[in-house]
């Protein structure tokens, strides 16, 4: 597994380096798809249940166990673990710090989009929360 | 853009030897917000709820545009201020609100309880919870403020000035409780096909809060008898009812049919 994990396991950047790249937003607690897609679904209800989120991304539960568990201790997500009769259950929901991490790294790769993908069809993607139904 | 982690599948692809394209990535999470939105609605419940509650209170409307026998009409709402929901139940020409109040006020609290029931079942259901609490605590408190208002004003008469004008008088401020409602429901569905019903409901809800629309069916030939009068009130009740229910059924048949796809 080559990816870092932690929100501040990304190198320094160069002194001389553009902070104003796009890629500066990019955080690698959230930037990882998976957790990028936890955090775009937990944004998009009140909370979503393991079962959801797992079938949603097709992750095994072991793996979204660890998503979930970077996520929580990065305080991006809140876990609720729970009964329904006698079956556990686990609820997820975003915190504002999530939601706040997930605008950001979706306005950095909009903005990637539209400094290096022009013309690639990737125009008219919805920002975060947009595109009703 | 990360690896993958081992053993994923499914939902959102595998990273090839590559980073995705930014591109890529924003139109799978547009993907993904979709489905999540697609599958957490649940709208046509409380649709198809309150307009079956409007057309069982028809009834009560009926009767009370109907005069008493051998009595001079009561303007209703001045009799019953303080021993009813006097706003709910309007001033009807015939007689008393008194029981259109008292419907009122139980339909609209008990629907949105079962609003909440609803919601909650339906999260349990498929996995994914809509934020309806705004959308049930701004129709109790309408709700409850209304049914005060009477009562507090008859004390405090300052709070006169919040009486919602001629827009009661007909029995029909419920409507303009549920349309509220409709538009909290329609901002934590981010439904925009539900913020058209909204619109539109709101409308005939403000119409027949102030225009006898019977009058339209009148100029159309509509002549009831004069045994049939209290019929007239009918039109004014059934139209926001039919945009609700209309609305609701064509919001169940799609949920239905997005998620069987």
């Amino acid at each position: 597994m080559s990816e870092p994990e932690g929100r501040g396991a990304r190198p320094p950047e160069p002194a001389a380096a553009d902070a104003s790249h796009p890629t500066s937003g990019l955080d690698d607690t959230v930037h990882q798809r998976h957790r990028l897609g936890v955090l775009t679904i937990t944004a998009e209800a009140q909370r979503a249940d393991f079962g959801y989120l797992r079938d949603a991304l097709g992750l095994t539960p072991g793996n979204l166990s660890r998503h979930l568990m970077v996520l929580e201790e990065a305080g991006l997500i809140q876990v609720e673990k729970g009964y329904e009769g006698r079956r556990p259950r686990t609820w997820v929901r975003i915190t504002s710090d999530g939601r706040a991490a997930l605008a950001t790294e979706l306005s950095a790769l909009t903005e990637l989009v539209r400094r290096h993908g022009r013309g690639n069809g990737a125009a008219g993607i919805p920002p975060a929360g947009a595109g009703e139904s | 853009m990360s690896t993958e982690v081992p053993g994923e599948q499914g939902g959102v692809p595998r990273e090839s030897a590559g980073s995705p394209e930014p591109g890529e990535v924003l139109r799978e999470l547009a993907a993904v917000r979709r489905r999540t939105r697609s599958a957490r609605h649940a709208y046509w419940f409380p649709l198809v709820l309150f307009g079956v509650l409007t057309c069982a209170a028809a009834p009560l409307y009926v009767s009370a545009a109907t005069p008493p026998a051998g009595a001079n009409a009561v303007m209703g709402g001045a009799a019953v201020v303080g021993g009813a929901p006097t706003v709910l139940g309007g001033m009807p020409a015939g007689g008393s609100g008194f029981y259109l109040g008292w419907y009122w006020l139980v339909a609209l609290v008990g629907g949105y309880l079962l609003t909440l029931f609803w919601y909650r079942w339906h999260a349990r259901r498929i996995g994914v919870e809509t934020p309806a609490r705004g959308y049930i605590a701004t129709g109790v408190v309408l709700t409850v403020l209304v049914v005060l208002l009477p009562l507090l004003s008859h004390f405090v008469p300052f709070l006169g000035w919040l009486w919602p004008g001629d827009l009661w008088i007909r029995g029909t401020f419920a409507f303009l409780i549920i349309a509220a409602g409709l538009w909290i429901l329609a901002r934590a569905e981010r439904s925009v096909a539900l913020a058209i019903t909204a619109a539109v409901y709101t409308g005939a809800a403000v119409l027949v809060s102030l225009y006898n629309v019977e009058n339209l069916l009148f100029r159309m030939g509509w002549n009831p008898s004069p045994g049939n009068w209290s019929l007239t009130v009918l039109p004014g009740i059934l139209l926001p009812a039919v945009v609700l229910l209309v609305a609701g059924l064509a919001a169940f048949v799609a949920q239905r049919r997005i998620r069987s796809a």
